[in-house]
């Protein structure tokens, strides 16, 4: 085991390598750029490649085009690369491309502030392209350590279901200095409770089965398998049609792969939440950590409140939802992209409460605030629209 | 091309589903025969298009390995394929005009920059025609299309003293030839040369649309006129050839094997890289 002082993009970079990546295509871009640059240091020296894209969409097309290869990709990018993903997204989902993509989630909309934490991608990672009809697997991680096991994992997911994953990190969790274990046995690696599976090769017939079952090989391009995989729905062979039957096989598979199996993705933490808290607040990602400490704290003083920290984002964890409560989301955002979901899951006769921050994490003591007023049922007037029941 | 097709092609996509009359199967043909006069197997070869008439007709046709791509994107694909596979695998593309010299043309400069090895098979049927007939990258300047109604005023790449080869040439592509495909075994033999080219090739092959073009441009969807059109306005790389616009043919630029190949220079380089740090 190797102790270290490092960042998250480092542990990302670590994460991957010790996953088995062997290409990187990325394109610069704060928050995210320390994981390519780490990655054009790192991969050459364990026989991967690294290769700066003219953009994120070559990026990740890059990523497909390896993967369909058989190496085991990932590219990393921020939330205005991360739309450019859209069009290659789609073609990773919809052809079960396994691979790994990274947004550090930045202040937004648009090119918003470089350096600063936000969390606005969260619906975009749940509806990363066009055409409807999937599912997504979207982990996010609230520190260095973590941001190093949830890669591995993130490329374990990718190969079991023949997809794309998504890592929603922010720029405070890929940034941010802390301490990191690097296992360095396979050993280690299991005492850590990690997994890797090696690359896998589908030898046909069957590339898209209609069937909701995973670990079935990827399709791999250059064993003369007759293997093909495009962007049009396929057949159960891989070939094109535009028949509406075949299109209702390929959506089944692409949505209840993830749905069905969702108990090997649904990761979570809970505090408190066991004696029905009055109060929940729910948080993932670098906030998450306020939230906890300042719940903790909140105990400590008597007030009956509980918190809930999402690790997995997506297929949505709705049966963690259990306790009739106020439910309190606390992002980087000011629109509340959680807001809904929580909304959606959560028990009847619950509220769900807004606290949005950006750019910066919310203090314990303003969390404090909030859910003092919210136990009360007071209003915090400078706070209004924060304060709105939904 | 029965023999051909039944030795290289699935059988399921034959014929294939192009207009009668189209100039594409003429154009996919010659590819075929230069695989074959070249003694490849099918497993030697991964065939890769894109979206339009020249990809949807031409995917997934050979008998081996195939991937599509969304529009334009094709050739980031191969780039990344191209890392992943052994390397004596070819990565052959049949795409379109739009694909190549429009949507994915910053893609193509960059495969091109790097030498990435693959042979991309520009099947040009001048402008957008599964679409149904809008004007593209090649169109002549003052012919009508449905979206150039008044004839077409943007000027193309292959016009006026432009030549879209310049601008790969200049980009670092290692073999560039263009050939319509009316024309005949000279056409298969730059294709092979092409392929042999252990680097970022192209061949530009306009060829006849009678469905789409034919019918805005010339008035007529009757094959015999378009193919006329196309026989009047071909002529050498050297001539000057017709006023209004010409198919400047033949092998424009050889280079091959001057460069080294992108992913052959990676692998070399990684391996040196290892050896300095272990
Ligand atoms: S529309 Fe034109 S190019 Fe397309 S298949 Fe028909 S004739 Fe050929």
């Amino acid at each position: 085991m190797r102790r270290t002082l490092d960042t998250g993009n480092a542990a990302i970079t670590e994460g991957a390598i010790i996953a088995g990546c062997r290409l990187f295509a990325g394109y610069p871009i704060t928050p995210a750029t320390e994981i390519a640059e780490n990655m054009s240091r790192r991969l050459p020296q364990v026989g991967g490649y690294y290769v700066q894209a003219e953009d994120e969409m070559t990026a990740l097309h890059i990523c497909i085009g390896g993967s369909l290869g058989g190496l085991k990709t990932m590219t990393a990018t921020s939330g205005p690369g991360f739309i450019l993903y859209a069009d290659p997204m789609g073609w990773a989902l919809g052809s079960e491309i396994p691979l790994v993509v990274v947004n550090a989630q930045r202040v937004g909309p648009v090119s918003g502030i470089t350096g600063a934490p936000g969390q606005g991608e969260f619906y975009m990672s749940r509806y990363p392209t066009q055409g409807g009809n999937y599912e997504t697997i979207v982990l996010a991680p609230n520190s260095v350590q973590e941001a190093f096991s949830i890669t591995v994992e993130a490329f374990y997911l990718a190969e079991r279901f023949r997809m794309p994953v998504i890592i929603l990190a922010d720029q405070l969790v890929t940034d941010g200095w802390e301490s990191l274990s690097i296992p360095e046995t396979p050993e280690e690696v299991e005492a850590m409770g990690l997994k890797v599976v090696p690359r896998r090769i589908n030898k046909g017939p069957e590339f898209y089965p209609a069937t909701d079952e995973i670990d079935i090989p990827p399709v791999v391009l250059g064993h003369n398998t007759g293997a093909a995989c495009s962007d049009w729905t396929p057949t159960p062979e891989g070939y094109d049609t535009e028949e509406v039957d075949f299109q209702h096989k390929h959506a089944y598979r692409l949505i209840y792969k993830v749905r069905n199996h969702k108990d090997l993705i649904t990761r979570y933490e809970s505090y408190f939440v066991d004696d029905n808290p009055e109060l929940i607040l729910v948080a993932y990602g670098s906030p998450s950590r306020v939230v906890i400490s300042a719940v903790k704290q909140a105990r400590e003083k008597g007030m009956k409140v509980g918190a809930l920290r999402l690790i997995s984002l997506w297929p949505f964890p709705d049966e963690i939802f259990k306790v009739q409560a106020k439910y309190l989301s606390v992002e980087l955002n000011y629109d509340g992209q959680l807001v809904r979901e929580v909304q959606r899951a959560m028990p009847k006769g619950s509220e769900v409460h807004f606290f949005g921050k950006c750019g910066e994490l919310p203090t314990v003591a303003e969390l404090e605030e909030m859910m003092q007023a919210l136990l009360a049922g007071k209003e915090i007037k400078a706070r209004k629209w924060e304060w709105e029941a939904w | 091309m029965d023999y051909l097709a039944t030795k290289y092609l699935r059988p399921r996509k034959i014929p294939s589903t192009a207009c009668s009359g189209c100039g594409l199967g003429q154009a996919h043909k010659k590819v075929v025969k230069a695989i074959d006069e070249l003694g490849l197997d099918i497993g030697d070869v991964i065939w890769g298009t894109g979206i339009g008439c020249a990809g949807r007709q031409t995917f997934n046709t050979w008998k081996g390995d195939n991937f599509a791509g969304t529009h334009g994107r094709a050739y980031a694909i191969a780039t990344g394929l191209r890392m992943a596979l052994p390397p004596d695998k070819k990565i052959i593309m049949t795409v379109g005009d739009g694909d190549a010299f429009g949507i994915g043309f910053l893609h193509l400069l960059n495969c091109a920059r790097r030498n990435v090895g693959m042979t991309v098979i520009v099947l040009d049927n001048l402008g957008y025609q599964s679409t149904g007939g809008q004007y593209g990258w090649t169109t002549p300047q003052g012919y009508r299309t449905d979206s150039s109604p008044y004839g077409n005023r943007e000027p193309n790449w292959t016009q006026e003293g432009r030549d879209v080869l310049n601008i790969l040439r200049e980009a670092g592509a290692t073999f560039l030839a263009r050939y319509t495909s009316l024309q005949g075994q000279e056409a298969v033999e730059a294709i092979k040369k092409a392929i042999m080219n252990n680097g970022f090739s192209l061949v530009h092959m306009p060829y006849p649309c009678v469905t789409n073009f034919a019918e805005r441009a010339l008035g007529t969807r009757k094959p015999v006129e378009i193919y006329k059109w196309f026989e009047e306005h071909t002529c050498s790389l050297h001539e000057k050839g017709p006023e209004d616009f010409a198919f400047r043919t033949g092998i424009y630029y050889d280079a091959s094997n001057s460069r080294p190949e992108f992913s052959n220079y990676m692998r070399t380089w990684v391996a040196e890289i290892q050896r300095r740090y272990s």
